[in-house]
């Protein structure tokens, strides 16, 4: 692989042990109390099933191929009802039932990027997913997320030694499903997963868990869950922010059957925990349906039915989140993106759908956002078959690389460690006000560090140091892909602190992760092997 | 109902298939007399009968009164297709439900370490009487005994544990493999290895409930440690220990008053309870105190036993103590402890019971002139007192009250309210004291209490929070999880270790109670199970399922004994969640799978809902077709060096899948 010639050259040290000169008390203060205030938010929006962006973000010059019999026409919105944007000359709309994100793009709250995927697309709505998750190359297969694998640089002793004082929350949260792949790094998951505010870990939730029965079994099941609440460490942080929060939208979907209902519901959950102070960096929150293979439209009114749906939902949501965030005073802290895992094919199916595709617009919201359209409309075919796909304008991984660089302020090298090449930076989020440096060395001391390698980066071997708590210990080297290479320590020990020697002479180099697990604990250290 | 004609059979065992229930309370009068006068004249044949019936009252009174001395019988009814089985005296109230899979499956979680697919199968079609039959059979022989695996060096020739140095020679006196459970350690020993046996007689015994047959037996034996307590950490003797467990096995299924009597003068016991240090001028209640109150009486509402008869049962104990050493060729020598008695130390006076014992009077029984099985008179009259006292205690219904409700809270659960105390502790009683000399009392009351209504009434199915050692155990059953064969017998006692590292962590140190009154779920109100499981340690069973669900176990075959010589040696095991998939019905269907696994994984059933909503997330990827799963399974299961990137992920996310169902509160739940 190409990354392996760039980790090469990668300078310095990962991981917490670079020492930093900055030990003046005043700025510490200083530094800390205006963390709140520059504390930025991303919120991830993951459209599950492929959305068919042709029919989201419209390319109304295109109209001569695209209502060809042979190309869209059966599922085509008309014209004259597409929500043309602004400063594209009427060659770009939005489809009508967005009506509320075409607000926010009128409101200079809306980037929009258009074609945007990987370098070789998946049809597999798994695979797919997974790129989109890791940013992995297409043909790679990584065991970390994008989001996992920054916050793991910005936190490297993440989950041990927290919460702490300066970290009571969690880095992120998962709305209402399990912990995504985009979150983890090595099998540690950065983030926990929340099912709504008044209920913050599913106490009484229905969707993995069914209420307690009244019943001895009932009576055991939720003794079990307090005791998971309590020694959630995080707990008692969310249900604290869901309590102190408030939501003052009149905007989110009211009804159960309303487009967007659950999604406004979980942005809701997200809003009020923002304003009731918590400090977490990303929240995912995931709708899926968009899989629209057959009746995407109605027949006789292209502008309503599933697809229309499914839009407004999202659209509808995401209104009613940016309204509440601004009544509620943080919305310049947050910002939002929206991905699917594929587009949809350019021309349509018999059925009155579309099939797995390749490029998708990404929408980005937030009032910090340097709103516009990134590129350019695609060029149609009018010969279109059921080959042709949009072609990608923009890696996904230079998304990745904007919101990491200009929203959470990542510098380098630690960027490029997270994806692992360097990437075309897109003009879309305001870089301005980007924490100091200092901030990101005090992240990465925070917790308790119970393994680290050094010399790191490292040629031929390197000492594993770690601390047990007694007890069964496994200490393992895993490559990037997540296969574990080698256990170097697996038995039971007393607690102390130990070092082991870890010999790396005939491993490829590149980017290792250390892991410790020791009862509950366990620990993940990434370790740079540099070619000699 | 005037005459009939039945051909009846009494099956002394378990070979007839397809028995069925029939509750006899649910018949009219003249029916139950019926069949209990066929009872009557067949229960001491095993032949067929054929009978013409008419009975009167006075008949009928002779029936019941013996009926009062019969508690199990099994006969069929041909002549009119109905084949009887169980049925007992008493008021106890039997199942007589459909027996389908959530009801196997509710008996064999309490009764056995988790549940695997096999034990399943097994049992799957056969009835609630075949399955009872199956769990409760013995007597079991003692297991073979525990084998030397611990050494200070891997190198044979440097490694000193077990070996002695006599005039130059160094001999072995246990060799690695061999058991020592009858080489006591000596002062001689070139290295002390009373620790290490300690240890892998933990070892040993986890391993036994990991290999354990499809039986009670290895739950019922945890169940005696919890009640007759001796203490590892106490007693630093793994002889002892050895020996009071062979004790629990051998009256396991049998006779609790005569396991009392033995557990009397168990070595171990007269040392952790002080009986080796009580004699008639220094008496010591201790050993009297615990016989009564937590061994046999109890504290129950009835209990009223006093002060004065802990003292009187202390004064009956007297005299008995512990051998440690004797003289072997004139050569001080450690032994296998055992008991012995000292007549000089001995209180021959009267012993006066209170009226709970009926003013009982205990004394020497001088008429007695045989003294087999001991070689002196003395000791068989001491041993007759203590037997006398021991059946003394024995009629009071409070023991039979007392072991019922310990038994229904080990098995079943804690709550003892009104309705079990009347419907279940009363009636099962009886039955302990109907078979209170019986050889097979305990099987007799454990089968009587697996066959109860309230057993298998919903409100007592999954609302048992497992002990560590159900936890941990129970999840290497269930997930056949693959460990070392008895080829690798270092590997084997070395992960049996690492499953007791996660239970000690958990909060259950097997052999090693933390009082004489056992583990406190089992006696502490009015929180019991609930106490296996708190702050500190539930993320201790998080760690546990973590590792048996993701990491590698390695034993390096250079860090085994002798291993460098051994191409056999060592062993690297995990968790194979594919090859565990494959054995269910039909793992390409999401539905199917989901549905055998959440079932066989959970206790608590859960509902649709939630069940579509694990297909989804974790075997559909957050799709909404079937199909999903079912393509990327097969195209994995036919071939898993497939290079689709999709079919790739199957392990991690059948893993994701089984991990989460293991993180649910349901998941400690049996």
């Amino acid at each position: 692989m190409k990354r392996r010639s760039f980790i090469k050259s990668v300078p310095i040290a990962l991981g917490g042990l670079t020492i930093q000169a900055y030990a003046n008390n005043s700025l510490l203060s200083s530094l800390s109390n205006s963390l709140t205030d520059t504390d930025r938010i991303l919120i991830i929006i993951q459209l599950g099933g492929g959305n068919d962006g042709l029919n989201t973000l419209i390319p109304l010059d295109q109209y001569s191929a695209l209502s060809l019999p042979s190309v869209r026409q059966n599922i085509l919105i008309p014209e004259n009802k597409v929500l043309k944007l602004a400063g594209t000359n009427g060659a770009t709309g939005l489809h009508p039932s967005m009506n509320r994100i075409f607000d926010l793009y009128n409101d200079g709250k809306l980037a929009i990027i258009q074609g945007v995927g990987s370098p070789k697309f998946s049809y597999s709505h798994f695979r797919a997913t997974d790129i989109w998750m890791t940013g992995s190359d297409p043909d790679e297969i990584i065991n970390s997320g994008w989001a996992g694998r920054y916050l793991a640089n910005e936190f490297p002793n993440y989950p041990v030694g927290f919460p702490n004082a300066s970290n009571p929350d969690p880095l992120a949260i998962r709305m209402g499903g399990n912990i995504v792949l985009g979150l983890q790094n090595q099998g540690v998951p950065m983030g926990i997963a929340v099912s709504t505010a008044n209920d913050p870990l599913n106490l009484n939730g229905t969707l993995f868990t069914d209420p307690p029965t009244n019943d001895y079994m009932g009576k055991e099941v939720a003794y079990v869950r307090e005791l998971q609440r309590q020694t959630d460490k995080f707990g008692d942080a969310v249900k604290g922010a869901a309590d102190k929060g408030a939501n003052l939208s009149s905007l989110y979907p009211k009804l159960p059957a309303d487009p967007g209902y659950l999604m406004g519901q979980q942005l809701a959950t997200v809003a009020k925990l923002i304003s009731g102070g918590i400090k977490t960096r990303i929240f995912w929150l995931t709708t899926s349906g968009f899989d629209t293979h057959s009746g995407q439209v109605v027949t006789n009114d292209h502008t309503i039915g599933t697809h229309a749906n499914l839009l407004k939902g999202v659209s509808d949501a995401i209104g009613a989140f940016m309204d509440d965030a601004k009544l509620l005073g943080f919305e310049d802290r947050v910002a939002g993106m929206t991905f699917s895992e594929f587009g949809r094919r350019i021309i349509s199916n018999a059925s009155g759908g579309t099939d797995h595709g390749a490029a998708q617009p990404v929408f980005i919201f937030g009032s910090k956002v340097i709103p516009g359209i990134v590129g350019n409309n695609p060029t149609i075919d009018p010969n279109s078959n059921t080959n042709s796909n949009l072609p990608m304008q923009y890696d996904l991984r230079s998304v990745y690389a904007s919101i990491l660089a200009d929203w959470f302020c990542v510098e380098q090298p630690a960027l490029d460690q997270i994806l692992f090449k360097n990437f075309q930076k897109l003009p879309i989020l305001d870089p301005a006000n980007c924490i100091s440096t200092y901030v990101h060395e005090e992240n990465k001391k925070a917790g308790e560090s119970i393994i680290m390698a050094y010399p790191n980066p490292c040629v031929n071997s390197t000492k594993i140091k770690f601390e047990t708590k007694g007890g069964f210990t496994l200490v393992q080297l895993i490559n990037n892909e997540g296969t574990v290479i080698q256990d170097i320590v697996s038995k039971v020990m007393q607690a102390g602190i130990f070092e082991v020697d870890c010999d790396m002479q005939i491993l490829p180099a590149g980017l290792y992760y250390v892991r410790i697990q020791n009862g509950p604990l366990q620990q993940v250290k990434s370790v740079l092997k540099l070619r000699e | 109902m005037g005459e009939l004609t039945l051909e009846i059979a009494i099956n002394t065992r378990v070979s007839i298939p397809k028995w069925i229930y029939f509750n006899l309370t649910e018949y009219e009068p003249s029916v139950r007399i019926l069949f209990f006068h066929i009872l009557w004249l067949t229960r001491s044949s095993g032949t067929f009968l054929l009978l013409k019936n008419k009975i009167d009252s006075r008949q009928q009174h002779n029936i019941l009164w013996h009926l009062n001395n019969i508690t199990i019988v099994r006969f069929k009814i041909i002549g009119i297709f109905l084949l009887l089985n169980i049925f007992q005296m008493g008021s106890l109230k039997f199942y007589s439900g459909s027996f389908g899979k959530p009801e196997l499956l509710h008996l064999l979680r309490r009764t056995l370490f988790g549940v695997k697919k096999s034990d399943l199968l097994f049992f799957e079609g056969k009835s609630l009487n075949e399955v009872i039959d199956y769990l409760i059979d013995g007597p079991v022989a003692l297991p073979p005994p525990p084998l030397r695996t611990y050494y200070n060096n891997v190198n044979p020739a440097l490694d000193t544990m077990d070996k002695v140095n006599i005039n130059g020679n160094v001999q072995t006196i246990v060799n690695f493999g061999e058991t020592w459970v009858d080489k006591p350690i000596q002062t001689n020993f070139l290295a002390g290895s009373s620790n290490a046996r300690r240890q892998n007689l933990k070892n040993w015994w986890i391993g036994l409930q990991v290999n354990q047959d499809r039986q009670v037996y290895e739950k019922l034996i945890m169940f005696y440690q919890t009640l007759l307590v001796t203490e590892d950490a106490v007693l630093e003797s793994p002889h002892m220990m050895y020996t009071t467990q062979s004790l629990y096995r051998k009256y396991a299924f049998g006779n609790y008053k005569e396991l009392i009597k033995a557990i009397s003068l168990d070595a171990g016991m007269l040392k952790y309870l002080n009986g080796e240090k009580n004699t008639k001028t220094a008496p010591d209640e201790n050993y009297g105190r615990e016989l009564q109150e937590l061994f046999c009486v109890g504290k129950g509402p009835d209990s009223a036993y006093t002060e004065n008869d802990v003292q009187e049962a202390a004064r009956v104990l007297t005299g008995w103590y512990v051998i440690y050493k004797e003289k072997i060729n004139s050569v001080d020598t450690f032994i296998v402890p055992k008991s012995a008695f000292n007549q000089g130390n001995h209180d021959t006076g009267i012993k006066q019971f209170s009226a709970f014992y009926g003013n009982k009077k205990i004394e020497p029984n001088l008429s007695i002139v045989d003294p087999s099985p001991f070689s002196d008179l003395n000791t068989k009259i001491a041993y007759d007192e203590l037997e006398q006292m021991i059946d003394m205690i024995f009629e009071t219904q409070e023991v039979s009250k007392y072991i019922c409700r310990r038994l229904w809270n080990y098995f079943v659960y804690y709550d003892i309210n009104a309705t079990i105390e009347a419907e279940i502790i009363e009636p099962l009683s009886e039955i302990f004291r109907q078979n209170v000399d019986h050889p097979d009392q305990m099987k007799i009351v454990l089968k009587a209490l697996f066959s109860s209504d309230l057993f298998f009434q919903n409100i007592h199915r999954a609302c048992m929070i497992k002990s560590p050692d159900d936890f941990v155990v129970g999840m290497i059953r269930q997930l056949d999880f693959p460990l070392p064969g008895a080829s690798q017998l270092e590997a084997q006692y070395y992960m049996w270790g690492v499953m007791r590292t996660h239970m000690f962590n958990e909060g259950q140190d097997i052999n090693n109670p933390p009082n004489v009154a056992g583990w406190p779920a089992y006696y502490q109100t009015p929180s019991y199970h609930e106490l296996w499981m708190d702050t500190s340690n539930y993320p201790i069973r998080i760690g546990t399922y973590e590792a048996f669900t993701k990491s590698n176990f390695v034993l390096d075959k250079n860090n085994t004994y002798d291993g460098a010589n051994n191409p056999s040696y060592g062993f690297i095991t995990k968790m194979n969640f594919v090859e565990f998939v494959k054995t269910f019905d039909n793992p390409a269907d999401p539905n199917d799978l989901i549905e055998e696994a959440t079932t066989l994984i959970l206790a608590v059933p859960l509902s649709q809902g939630v069940k579509d909503a694990l297909k989804t997330n974790y075997l559909l990827l957050g799709q909404l077709s079937d199909y999903y799963w079912t393509d990327v399974w097969t195209t994995y299961s036919t071939d898993q060096n497939t290079t689709d990137p999709s079919a790739k992920k199957v392990p991690i996310m059948l893993q994701d899948l089984f991990n989460y169902l293991m993180s649910s509160a349901e998941y400690h739940l049996s």
